[in-house]
């Protein structure tokens, strides 16, 4: 298998797919019009509902949906179970479901008036439907962000080149921010400082860190051997002992040391080989707290100030990146095949049957929701409805900018999939990073592999980081949104902001980042298959076919319920016995697995009872109702 | 590039099709919460001056009676986005842009 494999199949699924499958949907079962007037039309307010050209959209679309979820998801499936299934699932999946979810999310808010799902489902199903569904996005929050500050704080503790960049990232945000609003910079020039200074400093993170073997090693570069340095003096506070200690079953923490050359993983201070303990050292706790006070920026002053600036910057790192990894990605098999044959196994054997007290990871359903975003995601279909159904000039635009947008993403993931699956040894974002210095070497030379492997850490920081920081934004309004009335001190944001970033601390000290994903990533597919479950019975009421829905509802509810299961049952068996906060997050982490659970059938019950009422209706009643 | 924007028969060209999707991916974002923050202040404006519209009369109708030449371009558009049924996932923070 090489890279170019990958690029025939992905063009061939998603051209099939797009034009023999989703455009026969839109034209036969949801028959959109170019004539109706959409909801942009209809309720033009000059700012939600606005008219917009498909091209807009789809670029909007695009990128609100694609960023950290289809590059972690397919690295860490990969990972678990090889390339061959990951791949079947993204491929599979985004033909079959994940444009389905998108796409039709936007329809049913357009012939909705633009309401959101949420409150289509209040409509439609039962008003508790729409309560239980916000209860779905605070839980989605809280686990993604627990998610993604444990990979980042492990990866900055452990890889002494990263820091810097990301350091500067924050530096060039505030500056950015400034040049653009306060001193009123033309964009072009700032974009090319900001955007080249960052660059610069991410890719400088390695520079000299080369021995005399040609081997990398970060105590020899002037930059990477200061933060190794510094690390070393925050871990003196204790003497240089873990402040805790926790294992992790799936050996996917950052902070475990890949395999050597003879297949044992060898210890470090970090890690303890004989007992397989991960030392939570000062350093990591330091680097946990660095993002924590980054994102804490983020969501508290004003957006302009500072997320937004960081994001901008982060848009064209990750562009660029993305853009020549792909790049490297087709000519690998014409100009270095040795680069572009796949280096990891195509399947990972993992037990189908649960062993006492060891990780469980049965390939259905834990793929299913580990490799979230890039086949299917819920958080797509709120989105849609809340933002683009209300800027959709035609009806017709749809398909495109929904569906579109979505195997574009898909493109995405596979991208992460062939990274991963070309780099030789190392795990989860090593894997990548490494993938993507093979790509990138392709396209600008052999000796630019060190350089892109630091430019591979520094996207993927990038692009997770971007993200968290929003996520504790969202959360902390969430938070007073909920909780202010009963208790006002959540109301002010520096409280609420804490609050969140406790809740998340809490989940990280676990340190088991691969569980907190697939929570996340179920919560994420649960909700797909709610909006899923929402076009259905809107279909149902409508007199249309409803299966192209259905059946997927179907699927990816009854598999985001099993996983919710399996990561608890994990969770029980191999965090709880540990005991100490890891034990406490661990418990939380369960809590939230059967919350989830029970909404779920609770919500999975009224959309059952819906789509019966709506079966026995007739279909001329039905019409006259909707008239 | 958002306002006033219309679709029209002829196609756009690809190198058009091109810009309007970066901008689409880059500036769309910044326009938008850019529009938002001016239609809020628009709005506060607004229901200060003809608030007696969607009843809240602030300002006498004197001074409103003053001003309405300059407000009547922007009236029906602020009605339908101030008495729209809103959900607070709305609002521009709950823009969670990149999942």
């Amino acid at each position: 298998m090489n890279t170019l494999w990958i690029v025939v199949l992905g063009t061939v699924f998603i051209y099939a797919a797009y034009n023999f499958y989703a455009k026969r949907i839109d034209r036969d079962i949801i028959k959109s019009d170019a004539k109706k007037a959409t909801p942009a039309k209809m309720y033009m307010d000059g700012v939600d509902f606005m008219p917009t050209s498909r091209n807009v959209l789809y670029g909007y679309h695009f990128k609100s949906i694609a960023a950290a979820g289809p590059i972690v998801g397919p690295i860490t499936a990969a990972n678990l179970w090889g390339w061959a299934p990951s791949l079947a699932w993204l491929l599979i999946g985004v033909s079959l479901i994940g444009w389905v979810s998108d796409y039709s999310a936007i329809m049913v808010a357009v012939r909705n008036d633009g309401n959101s799902l949420s409150a289509i489902s209040h409509k439609l199903i039962a008003p508790r439907t729409r309560t239980i569904l916000f209860s779905f996005i605070f839980f989605y929050l809280l686990l993604v962000a627990g998610a993604f500050m444990g990979i980042m704080s492990s990866l900055l503790a452990a890889r002494a080149d990263v820091p810097f960049g990301i350091i500067m990232l924050g530096i060039m945000g505030f500056l950015a921010g400034q040049m653009l609003y306060k001193w009123k910079m033309d964009l072009v020039l700032v974009t090319g400082i900001v955007v080249v200074v960052t660059l610069a400093a991410i890719m400088l993170g390695p520079l000299g860190a080369v021995n005399a073997e040609g081997k990398l090693d970060l105590t020899q570069g002037p930059i990477s051997s200061a933060v190794i340095g510094f690390n070393k003096a925050v871990d003196g506070i204790t003497g240089g002992k873990a402040v805790m200690t926790v294992t992790d079953p799936t050996i996917a923490d950052p902070r475990i040391p890949a395999p050597n050359a003879e297949g044992v993983r060898p210890s470090t201070p970090s890690y303890n080989a004989e007992t397989k303990e991960i030392n939570t050292l000062p350093s990591y706790l330091f680097w946990a707290l660095f993002l924590l006070g980054f994102s804490y920026l983020a969501a508290t002053l004003p957006i302009w100030r500072f997320a937004q600036p960081v994001n901008y910057i982060g848009f064209w790192i990750t562009l660029l990146t993305i853009g020549f990894s792909a790049l490297g990605a087709v000519l690998a098999p014409f100009i270095r095949p040795d680069i572009g044959a796949f280096a990891l196994e195509a399947v990972k054997a993992q037990s189908w049957l649960p062993e006492a007290g060891k990780a469980w990871q049965p390939l259905w359903p834990m793929l299913f929701v580990t490799i979230a975003c890039g086949s299917i995601s819920g958080w797509h279909a709120l989105i849609g409805s809340i933002g683009t159904a209300r800027q959709l000039e035609y009806e017709t635009d749809g398909l495109p900018v929904g569906g579109g947008a979505m195997f574009t993403e898909n493109t995405l993931a596979l991208l992460a999939l062939v990274a991963v699956s070309i780099a030789g040894a190392g795990g989860g974002a090593g894997r990548f990073a490494a993938g993507v210095g093979s790509l990138l070497s392709v396209v600008f030379g052999s000796s630019f592999q060190l350089f892109g492997t630091a430019l591979g850490f520094g996207a993927f920081m990038v692009i997770v980081l971007t993200v968290t920081q929003l996520i504790f934004r969202v959360m902390r309004v969430t938070l007073s949104e909920w909780v202010g009335e009963t208790m006002p001190v959540l109301k002010n944001m520096h409280v609420s902001t804490v609050t969140s970033m406790v809740l998340t601390m809490l989940l990280v000290l676990t340190g088991t980042w691969v569980y907190l994903w697939q929570l996340f990533g179920a919560a994420n597919q649960l909700m797909a298959a709610l909006s899923l479950l929402i076009v259905t019975v809107w279909l149902k009421e409508q007199k249309k076919n409803p299966s192209y829905a259905l059946w997927p509802t179907l699927f990816m509810y009854i598999t985001t319920l099993a996983a919710t299961l399996v990561t608890a049952r994990n969770l029980f068996v191999t965090i709880v016995p540990q005991g100490g906060s890891a034990a406490v997050g661990a418990w939380a982490m369960i809590i939230i697995s059967l919350l989830l659970f029970v909404t779920a059938l609770v919500i999975g019950w009224d959309g059952y009872q819906a789509y019966q009422r709506y079966s026995k209706v007739p279909a001329k009643k039905a019409a006259a109702a909707t008239d | 590039m958002k306002n006033g924007q219309t679709q029209s028969n002829n196609k756009p060209s690809r190198w058009q099709a091109l810009r309007e999707f970066l901008f689409g991916m880059i500036g769309m974002e910044f326009a938008e919460h850019a529009m938002e923050m001016r239609a809020s202040l628009e709005s506060l404006f607004m229901l200060g001056t003809v608030g007696d519209m969607i009843g809240v009369p602030v300002l006498p109708p004197y001074y409103s009676l003053r001003l309405l030449p300059y407000i009547v371009p922007h009236i029906t558009t602020w009605k339908r986005r101030v008495l729209r049924e809103r959900e607070f996932s709305d609002e521009h923070d709950y823009h969670l842009d990149g999942l």
